[in-house]
């Protein structure tokens, strides 16, 4: 069946700015062998891109870019500043992160890092089974005696004193 | 075969997702750090004297202990309390007049066992001066300063 004019009129932009889809180029193509008047259509398209394109060319090579970035950089300063904190809130704000996939390694991190923190801080350090209580006694004034009662689990640290004093209390 | 470079969008993740791995492995190592290094020890002074027989109630459990060790008579129990002790931050039990006190400072801490430095002192005097290991469900006790008719005994006990 051949397309009509109509139908494919509206695809002709798209098929001109190469925008349209493989089925549509062909649909197109094979519409224009047999229709000079979208053919015309198409041809009025090209002369009038040619004749935008040539004086906007012109225009260009007119211009001055560097001082249209000198002027660009002149207005950037004068954009509205953000406070330090809100600078510091919107970089700590992580909720854009979940839309993305980053946060899939960092999560796999931060179970490795666990796990290798875990067994390095709850690594259990070795006991003293046959370590005296101990470990030093001194006393300037007073004589002291250390007795271990290793049945009933205690030591005794014993300071001889002869004077009267006060005893700790609330 | 086209080449995908790193976007400065995903550098900008990256760089904030570092940040702030390294902010939270800082605080939880420190705060981990913090919360295994206190030990509770159970203290208790009490006023031993051969003034009398009354044998306070809430120290029938060392009773046997300090029964057997002690010829004392009367056991009354001043006060009670449990301490939790942080590295290097030591607690003192002051007296009443505030002149004699027992400092405890946790300097260690290993599995099962809390290094413990122990100092008594009166009137700005070090009487004693001690380092024990105290063990878990084991008890230490410090005695020996006077007051009154009778003496003052510290009573530690690892409980972690």
């Amino acid at each position: 069946m051949k397309d009509s004019c109509s139908s494919v009129s509206k695809l002709l932009e798209k098929y001109f700015d190469q925008e349209s889809s493989d089925k549509e180029r062909l649909l197109v193509e094979g519409h224009l062998q047999d229709c000079p008047a979208c053919r015309d259509a198409l041809r009025s398209m090209e002369e009038l891109r040619t004749l935008i394109k040539v004086p906007v060319e012109e225009a260009v090579q007119k211009e001055d870019f560097p001082w249209v970035w000198q002027k660009i950089e002149r207005e950037i300063p004068l954009q509205e500043k953000l406070t330090w904190w809100q600078s510091v809130r919107s970089w700590l704000d992580i909720s854009p992160l979940f839309k993305k996939k980053v946060w899939i390694p960092a999560v796999a991190t931060v179970v490795v890092l666990l796990f290798i923190t875990a067994q390095i801080i709850f690594r259990k350090t070795p006991s003293y089974p046959d370590a005296s209580v101990v470990e030093y006694i001194e006393s300037e004034t007073n004589n002291v005696m250390v007795y271990d009662l290793e049945k009933e689990k205690v030591t005794v640290i014993w300071l001889f004193e002869g004077s009267e004093k006060e005893p700790a209390t609330t | 075969m086209a080449i995908r470079g790193v976007g400065e969008g995903t550098r900008h993740d990256m760089r904030r997702i570092a940040f702030l791995l390294i902010v939270f492995f800082i605080f939880s190592f420190f705060s981990l750090s913090t919360a295994l290094a206190q030990v509770q020890v159970r203290m208790r002074v009490i006023l031993a004297s051969n003034a009398g027989q009354d044998i306070d109630p809430s120290l029938r459990d060392v009773y046997k202990d300090l029964g057997s060790l002690f010829s004392f008579t009367s056991y009354r129990l001043v006060r009670e309390e449990s301490l939790n002790l942080s590295l290097n931050q030591p607690a003192r039990i002051t007296g009443r007049t505030g002149k004699a006190f027992l400092e405890v400072t946790l300097v260690g801490q290993h599995k099962n066992v809390a290094e413990l430095r122990l100092r008594v002192v009166r009137e700005g005097t070090e009487i004693l001066n001690t380092q024990v290991r105290l063990f878990s469900r084991r008890t230490v006790l410090v005695g020996g300063p006077r007051y009154g008719e009778g003496v003052v005994i510290y009573a530690l006990y690892g409980n972690f």
